[in-house]
């Protein structure tokens, strides 16, 4: 940690959100351009490259490309070991956003499911206050 | 689930695994001998690279399984980064982290098996 932490836009936190919420963009882009393009009686769809004929494949790359830059900077300034949990946020997101946005129905096993992994959240963003600290 | 899904599950795991460690340990260098230094972008290809190939995979079992079908394998490599972030690249790895990262990795496999 020989970086001292930029502020405002620059600060690895604020980039965190940002890369959340891109993940969680381009996990629904990659599902969609993958289910318009699913031809699974293909050997080699294995390795995904049909799944390139949809524009929403291309934009969902495009999103992961500035989100990757996103990440190597985070990466920068906070552990992997906290960074890499937290990111892990997004598994809240998506299935409480197709509840919301969709009006999907959610399981009460399901519910469980997201209130664990907010509780690990609460439990793992206390070292990462602390990392704040010391930075 | 036939032996090949479990055979590209495994590989679409291992590459993820391997790629962030790139990455985390390219940032890391980037740091300490500067990002224009040649072992970083090498490091950082790499981390390119085994990333891209993970991407396809990932996209070839899309096709194949529900989403949800594939996140508790995901789900799992929340815990298996932490560990190997600790002993590879020995980063500090707390109770405290250890059973918040526990949790996240429980609380993702019952969110797909409901």
């Amino acid at each position: 940690m020989t970086n001292h932490r930029p502020s405002g836009f620059a600060n690895p936190w604020f980039q965190f959100v940002l890369n959340v919420i891109g993940v969680v963009v381009y996990e629904l882009l990659l599902k969609a351009g993958a289910a318009a393009t699913a031809d699974p009686a293909k050997s080699w769809s294995w390795f995904g490259i049909n799944a390139l004929a949809s524009p929403l494949t291309w934009l969902a790359i495009a999103v992961i490309i500035v989100d990757l830059v996103i990440w190597l900077y985070i990466l920068r300034y906070i552990p992997l070991s906290i960074a890499f949990p937290l990111s892990r946020t997004v598994d809240v997101l998506v299935p409480v956003s197709c509840w919301l946005v969709l009006r999907e129905t959610i399981s009460p096993l399901r519910w469980c499911g997201i209130a664990l992994v907010i509780v690990g959240l609460v439990i793992v963003a206390k070292p990462a206050a602390e990392l704040e600290e010391r930075l | 689930m036939t032996t090949a899904a479990i055979i590209f599950i495994l590989l679409w795991l291992v590459t993820f695994v391997a790629g962030q460690l790139l990455f985390k340990r390219a940032m890391d260098l980037s740091s300490a001998i500067g990002f224009r230094s040649r072992r970083t972008l090498a490091v950082l290809a790499a981390g390119i690279l085994v990333m891209t190939i993970s991407f396809c995979l990932n996209l070839g079992l899309l096709q194949r399984f529900d989403l949800s079908y594939l996140y508790p394998f995901q789900g799992s490599s929340i815990i298996i980064i932490t560990l190997l972030a600790a002993i590879i690249l020995k980063e500090k790895l707390t109770p405290r982290l250890m059973i918040g990262t526990l949790l996240i990795t429980a609380g993702v496999v019952l969110v797909s098996m409901s």
